[in-house]
């Protein structure tokens, strides 16, 4: 069973980042636009992703816990960093080059997010209250403090601006937060809060993602720009049938009517060449992933690593489902990447590092 | 348990995106497919028509024409080589450079690319007749720009041209497309933004001849704002007309306010040969002439100031208390240094600071350089504002230069002597200026020392620009310039003034006229910068002759442009 898991985890991740090469080497196939450079980054990058998610396995996932709260207060501190002197590019400021290396601080904030809130969660003793405090005084002390730490992160992501991943981590938040068993008069008014703060939230954002959040509304608004993308996308996915039109056929990738096809709108190019087969096989590799990863954290003993588990659930399905929805038209265009398969070298590794953890976890659960 | 839960939760959200991709790929998916392989959508860019410039009184410099384009949608070519044939007859223009065309502007397979702008009306109509036979053809209204007073001023106003495929990158965040209309010097360019419209569009779905099936969704574009600037077309005219068969440039300024009222270069060019995409070869003509016609001589160009730098020179003098105005030396017409013989025009006999002025006396201003010593001379050039930007709202302005010790040592690894201090004080040797930097200076002079900023803005979209109506009180002390201003309007009243020929009867003249060395062999530059006094407009102008000569030159074409200017009653 323990080496069954092991083995799961390993095929699903593998096949997960193969058919993501294939699409990346079609989505840049003789173009102009999109560099065939970019299939053979991801090509190494997946190459080393796969060596370090190897060595990752060997290393105990306490270590984690040890680390968990210095790690996330040197990640805000990049995302200080990021916010002061980040490079700039498309509009947004993100990146941070340390040598010759730029990576993206918000995309570390997602495992830094998991880790703290996993220690954090895993320490409560709802049990050993000596009524110091009222119950519902210590639950609220138990859910304010975590998220306000998470909240403080997400502001600083949210001004970068990437309001993408500022909402995922809250949405990380509220996944370990669900699971942690608190009441549900207290989950449902977090809840509440949120969607108060909604229309808060509306007058902080920038032009461009007020513009989004409408288009998506209704694409026909802007035509040109946002409104273009998701109508050429859908129009990807469909003329994609049950089949597809085969691999490097496919005309909207090949004829560049999809823009940002190698990252967030690449499942567009995989609906569109490997038709419904090849998005339904995707989605059950996920699926499984997923499926496999939940069966961890319903069986491991240690509460810390049910934690983890739960958080990195939590990220993978977040990220599966608004990105594919998203190219669908089901959801506004966020900017957030399809795991594995988008191309983006900070996105790809947080991953590796969560499936590294999950390898260890499930090779020791027994131990307890 | 939570965790089951959760895992319902998850499976929920993977089934509704099971269900999606059922729908839009099975259900949708001929529809789709037929959208991708029949029918087309096609993104139409519709631009806003730029704005208009005007001058103060409202005439119109630069406006847009009612144009044809021809245009091909690569998606829909059936037959390439028909097509292209085709447009070669009816447009008489080489089909190879039509093939060009396309290929340098096709960017994606939707977008329409203009193989053939402003064709005329009649070729127009014609093409629109035969669109049964190419589907692909598209004939489009589209704006040209034109600019009535031609090569008058066209240094200010600037011209309009496609944005180059290299900085679209760089512009695309801003609305920018490679379609895209910029201005690329003067106003054009330095107010690009405002005058500039924004880009709309169609997304049109259209069959496979090409033809509308539907309009899916319009955005419609928004026009740019019309611009106003100071500059009086008559001013340019008239500036133009006496330098016309020279090579120089001209600036009126009006002194109490910063307002450039005419700026003209010589030689100056077409901006409607630039534009014009019919013609290339007029353009190319343009960036070939070796007496560079495209630079703007009254900002772009740095000069030698010559004798009209003693003005600093003497207010450094005087404001650091060397001297008084009647300080006087004696000019024998040369001066010993080294073993170097420098020179003086005449022999001027004794001479107190207002004649020197008034007599260009260069002796006179040695003596004052070598008791101020150099460090002393820059620092004042400097607050009078040579060698630094005069931040005027035109792109590619000089800073010119005022040499000092240590830039020499930077630049040139060379030591700093005696003999260049000489050369310094009467504007020789390394110091350089752009007229309009000169202009500043002699307003600045003209109002003891309250310096304006110029400016050729007045108006954008009807509403006054504000931002530039200030004035700053340069840090010397204002009774210097009495002295100075004593001295620069004997050079026009004096009998034996250098710029005698300026002296009217009704109007108030003064200035400080300059023959500066050029290369060697060449002809000397000729200065005349001055500004007038009680007048309807008080201006300070600028005369500057490249290789003219004499600084005589200088004044005759400044008694020109006075004249005419006063009989036009705009002085």
């Amino acid at each position: 069973m323990r080496r069954d898991l092991v083995f799961k985890i390993w095929v699903y991740t593998i096949l997960i980042i193969a058919i993501g090469l294939i699409a990346l080497y079609s989505a840049s196939y003789s173009n102009v636009r999109v560099s065939q450079k970019i299939f053979y980054d991801q090509l190494v990058c997946a190459a080393i992703g796969l060596v370090i998610m190897y060595f990752l396995g060997k290393v105990d996932y306490r270590r984690y816990y040890d680390i968990a709260y210095i790690f996330y207060i040197f990640n805000i501190l990049l995302l200080l960093l990021v916010l002061l002197k980040g490079r700039h590019a498309l509009g947004a400021t993100r990146w941070i080059e340390l040598g010759p290396i730029s990576f993206q601080p918000s995309e570390l904030t997602k495992l830094g997010a998991i880790l703290m809130l996993g220690r954090y969660f895993s320490n409560r003793r709802p049990n050993l209250s000596f009524n110091f405090l009222s119950k519902a005084q210590m639950v609220w002390r138990d859910i304010l403090i975590p998220f306000g730490l998470t909240l403080f992160s997400c502001f600083l992501i949210f001004k970068q601006p990437d309001l993408g991943t500022a909402l995922l981590v809250l949405g990380i938040f509220c996944g370990m937060l669900f699971v942690s068993g608190i009441e549900y008069k207290y989950l449902f008014s977090i809840f509440g809060l949120f969607i108060a703060m909604l229309p808060i939230g509306w007058k902080f954002l920038k032009e461009y993602q007020k513009d989004r959040l409408l288009v998506f509304l209704n694409p026909n608004i802007d035509p040109l720009g946002t409104g273009y993308t998701i109508i050429q996308s859908k129009i990807a996915m469909g003329s994609g049938q049950l089949f597809g039109k085969g691999w490097l056929a496919g005309s909207q990738n090949q004829l560049n009517f999809l823009p940002e096809r190698h990252t967030d709108f690449i499942f567009s190019v995989i609906g569109e060449e490997w038709g419904l087969i090849g998005t339904v096989f995707v989605l059950f590799c996920y699926f499984q992933l997923i499926y496999y990863s939940l069966h961890i954290a319903s069986q491991v003993k240690d509460r810390f690593g049910m934690f983890v588990t739960i958080g990195v659930v939590t990220i993978l399905t977040l990220q599966v489902v608004i990105n594919i929805g998203m190219v669908m038209g089901l959801f506004p265009v966020v900017g957030l990447t399809l795991p594995f398969v988008s191309y983006g070298r900070s996105s790809f590794m947080i991953f590796i590092i969560m499936m590294g953890f999950l390898l260890n976890l499930s090779k020791r659960r027994k131990v307890f | 348990m939570r965790v089951k839960i959760f895992r319902i939760i998850i499976i929920i959200l993977f089934l509704i995106i099971l269900i999606d991709l059922f729908y839009v790929q099975v259900i949708k998916g001929k529809y789709f497919f037929h959208l991708s392989v029949n029918n087309r959508i096609r993104v139409v860019p519709l631009e806003g028509l730029r704005g208009e410039i005007m001058d103060r009184n409202g005439n119109v410099l630069a406006k847009n024409r009612k144009a044809y384009d021809v245009m091909v949608v690569p998606q829909e070519i059936k037959d390439k080589e028909k097509l292209f044939q085709y447009l070669s007859d009816t447009l008489r223009v080489e089909k190879s450079y039509l093939e060009k065309k396309y290929a340098q502007k096709k960017y994606t397979p939707f977008a329409p690319v203009a193989v053939a702008e402003d064709v005329t009306r009649e070729e127009a109509i014609k093409l629109e007749e035969n669109r049964y036979r190419f589907s692909s053809l598209l004939v489009v209204e589209s704006f040209n720009r034109v600019y009535p007073s031609a090569e008058v001023g066209s240094h200010v106003i600037g011209y309009v041209g496609k944005m180059s495929r290299s900085s679209i990158d760089q512009f695309k965040e801003y609305g920018y497309s490679p379609a895209s209309i910029v201005g690329k010097t003067g106003v054009e360019e330095y107010y690009d933004s405002y005058l500039k419209g924004s880009v709309g569009g169609l997304q049109v779905e259209v069959d496979s001849r090409g033809r509308q099936v539907r309009l899916l969704s319009l955005k419609e574009p928004d026009d740019g704002q019309n611009i106003t600037l100071t500059i009086d077309n008559l001013v340019q005219d008239i500036s133009y007309e006496v330098i016309e068969q020279k090579r120089g440039s001209i600036i009126v300024m009006d002194m109490n306010n910063g307002e450039v009222l005419g700026m003209v270069s010589s030689p100056s060019f077409d901006p409607n040969a630039l534009v014009s995409l019919r013609d290339k070869s007029k353009a190319a003509v343009l960036f070939r002439n070796p007496h560079s016609p495209l630079l703007n001589r009254s900002i772009s160009g740095a000069f030698p100031p010559g004798s009209v730098f003693k003005i600093p020179v003497a207010i450094s003098a005087l404001a650091n208390k060397k001297i008084n105005a009647n300080t006087t030396f004696e000019c024998v017409g040369h001066h010993e240094l080294g073993g170097t013989r420098f020179g003086c025009a005449h022999i001027h006999g004794a001479q107190n600071l207002i004649e020197a002025i008034a007599h260009s006396c260069n002796i006179y201003f040695y003596r004052l350089g070598l008791i101020l010593g150099e460090s002393r001379i820059q620092q004042h050039a400097k607050l009078l504002g040579l060698g630094r930007l005069t931040h005027i709202d035109l792109p590619y302005e000089k800073e010119g230069l005022v040499p000092s010790r240590k830039q020499r040592f930077l630049k040139k690894k060379q030591r700093w002597f005696a003999g260049d201090t000489l050369n310094l004080s009467i504007g020789q040797g390394d110091v350089l200026s752009t007229p309009l930097q000169l202009v500043r200076m002699m307003a600045t002079v003209a109002r003891d020392g309250k310096e304006v900023q110029p400016h050729v803005i007045k108006a954008i979209g009807g509403r006054d620009v504000k931002k530039y109506q200030f004035e700053r009180k340069v840090p010397i002390n204002t009774n210097v310039f009495d002295d100075v201003k004593t001295g620069l309007r004997s050079t026009v009243a004096s009998y034996s003034g250098t710029a005698n020929v300026l002296s009217f009867d009704d109007m108030i003249v003064a200035g400080k006229t300059g023959t500066a060395q050029s290369a060697p062999g060449k002809e000397h530059h000729a200065w005349f910068v001055g500004y007038t006094k009680g007048t309807k407009k008080e201006v300070a102008f600028s005369i500057f002759l490249e290789y003219g000569g004499s600084s005589q030159n200088a004044t005759l074409v400044a008694r020109q442009l006075l004249v005419r200017l006063r009989q036009e009653g705009i002085i």
